[in-house]
């Protein structure tokens, strides 16, 4: 099958769940125990105001047609508008997208090449104190609550040492030129140094904090894959014929190692997007996560269904990508 | 049964970490129990007097642990919490087990359209982030401890019913089930007698891993303020309490709270992990 051919198949089997996904957001703001007016507003209400936002959120109409209101402007992007801030819901999300996106981005990568060269190390160096701290560390990289893990460096590099930022993005009074909304990037266009070292030291503690869990999975399997690959019989091979051992572990072995180690790799990505929305709350950081535990505690649920929708919406197209990066690098994929 | 798990136990003892993790787990388990009734302060009570002290290190016998910033003795409210987090880690396990096997068997069992209606239903659910779902969920429902259990449960059921159903798919097809058809057994008394029985290791394995992570979830809800009291003594939300005041230096409100969900998640994973290990390899013999 050739890879556009599979590519519309994946599309197409998305498609009954992108609708279901849809109708399950629609329905939360209908799941709530008592009347959603009521709880929106608060007790002091008039008459009035209740009408008019029944009348904003359409829920003096049958449920079906709620529904289909709802969903299709969904699909054009437009979620409504936020009771508190009285913006449009995609505008308070697309504000606050690169925010998330950097941080996530950053981690992925802090967890990626950390991970591989802790795992390839442990297992070029199996049974001495190099592979049992690695092991150590992905015991208890594993099991640690980020949220605390991300207060504790707070309290160690921030309040004992001061060397890095509580929280927020940038420093007080400074305002990098807004390109991409991504500060590392917009710093460097900026030609501004200082800046970018500003907002690389905002971004420190919140993206190691949020990398931990994945780094340690990482660690675990590149380890696990590699101590497989390294048993193989062509290794043996290449070290019998006096290839050095550095050589045969990074040029014959983490190649073929790699397979398992990338297919773990996608699956970090829901991982680290439930982790932001506690990252984010952890180190102040204005992104999505925080937008909707926000929204959730003051009841702002044009925000609530925004967010959880286009995240999830986010999270399968992710998830396509990735399967088409699989069915290119493993072609036998496709035919399955 | 009795020798295979006396098999099983041979090999789990082995594993000298796991054997660690399990008694610490089984302290934690007990402190759950006996945990009320070992402190000494009303976990909720408040004291304005005592705000912000800190405990032993500073030579204090009265709070040992500290008190935050409501006056209230973190080491009573931590022994409480034990019971909050293990109680939902328990019914979260209940839950799932129930549903994903009830789901699994009806699914795999029955084929058809109620297998294809079903297992959509459960790529939708797969298409959250877990923590996303048990987040809105939690926060549709209200706050109560009983519904951040559903909440969370829910993350999990998808996962079991469809390893449930994969187990049942390869049941069914099993000589003895197509004899115990021919004798003329019915549906009930195949599924409960025969297919139940042989897809219950995989399920037990997947339940045991999941505790660590429930108590996560759990703590995680807490922390985020969703779906459980902020004025209970739930770990978690021990640690959001506590987290305004780190910048002020009162470390001892949030690093207790935080050790226990550390070594409550690790010593249930690590025991899981060992028990998986252990069933994997009686299987293999």
């Amino acid at each position: 099958m050739a890879l556009y051919k599979y590519f519309i198949k994946r599309l197409a089997l998305t498609l009954p769940t992108l609708i279901g996904v849809s109708i399950i957001v629609f329905l939360l703001i209908h799941m709530i125990p008592g009347d959603p007016v009521d709880i929106m507003l608060g007790d002091r209400v008039t008459d009035a105001s209740r009408l008019a936002l029944e009348e904003r959120l359409g829920l003096n109409q049958p449920l079906h047609i709620q529904y289909w209101n709802w969903f299709s402007n969904a699909v054009k992007g437009d979620f409504g508008i936020s009771i508190r801030s009285n913006q449009p819901v995609i505008e308070e999300i697309m504000s606050r997208l690169p925010a998330t996106v950097e941080l996530t981005v950053v981690a992925l990568f802090i967890a990626v090449v950390f991970g591989i060269i802790f795992g390839v190390s442990a297992a070029r160096y199996r049974n001495t104190t190099i592979d049992y701290s690695m092991i150590g560390f992905s015991l208890l990289g594993v099991s640690i609550p980020i949220f605390w893990l991300g207060m504790m460096l707070i309290f160690f590099f921030s309040v004992i040492l001061g060397w890095l930022p509580v929280s927020g993005r940038l420093a007080m009074g400074i305002a990098i030129p807004q390109v991409t909304g991504l500060y590392l990037v917009d710093a460097l266009f900026a030609g501004n140094i200082s800046y970018f070292w500003d907002a690389l030291k905002h971004l420190a503690l919140p993206a190691f904090s949020l990398a931990t869990v994945s780094l340690a999975l990482i660690v675990r399997v590149t380890r696990s894959s590699m101590l497989d690959v390294l048993s193989e019989d062509y290794i043996r091979t290449a070290r019998a014929k006096g290839v050095r051992e550095n050589k045969v572990v990074f040029t014959h072995a983490l190649k073929n190692a790699m397979i398992p180690v990338v297919t773990v790799i996608g699956l970090q990505l829901a991982k680290l997007m439930g982790g932001a929305i506690l990252t984010e709350t952890v180190f102040s950081w204005p992104g999505i996560g925080r937008l909707l535990v926000t929204a959730i505690s003051v009841r702002d649920y044009p925000v609530v269904q925004g967010v959880v929708f286009f995240v999830a919406f986010a999270f399968i197209a992710i998830n396509i990508v990735v399967d088409l990066f699989y069915a290119y690098l493993d072609p036998r994929i496709r035919y399955e | 049964m009795n020798s295979e798990f006396k098999q099983v136990v041979k090999v789990y003892k082995k594993n000298k970490l796991a054997v660690v993790a399990f008694f610490i787990a089984a302290v934690l388990m007990i402190l759950a129990v006996i945990g009320p009734y070992l402190a000494p302060y009303d976990p909720v009570e408040i004291n304005l007097q005592a705000r912000f002290e800190p405990g032993f290190w500073e030579g204090n016998t009265d709070h040992i642990l500290g008190t935050d910033n409501l006056g209230r003795d973190i080491y009573s409210r931590i022994l409480h919490g034990t019971g909050i987090s293990l109680k939902v880690g328990y019914a979260v396990i209940a839950i799932t087990a129930v549903a994903g096997l009830f789901i699994g068997l009806v699914s795999g069992y029955f084929g058809g359209v109620v297998d294809i209606v079903i297992m959509r239903f459960i790529d939708i659910l797969l298409a959250f982030p877990p923590l996303l779902l048990a987040l809105v969920i939690a926060a549709t429902l209200g706050t109560g401890i009983e519904k951040a259990m559903l909440a969370i449960a829910i993350i999990y059921i998808p996962s079991l019913a469809r390893i449930v159903r994969g187990s049942v798919l390869t049941v069914k097809e099993m000589p003895y089930v197509e004899a115990s058809r021919a004798m003329g057994a019915g549906n009930i008394w195949i599924i409960t007698g025969h297919v139940f029985p042989n897809v219950v290791t995989p399920v037990i394995v997947y339940l045991t891993l999941l505790l660590g992570d429930a108590i996560l979830y759990t703590a995680a809800l807490g922390f985020l303020g969703v779906g459980i009291d902020p004025t209970t003594p739930e770990w978690g939300a021990m640690l959001s309490s506590g987290k305004d005041f780190l910048i002020l230096g009162k470390w001892w409100i949030t690093v207790f709270p935080g050790i226990m969900i550390f070594l409550a998640v690790l010593s249930f994973n690590l025991f899981g992990d060992g028990l998986r290990e252990a069933v994997d390899s009686k299987l293999r013999l």
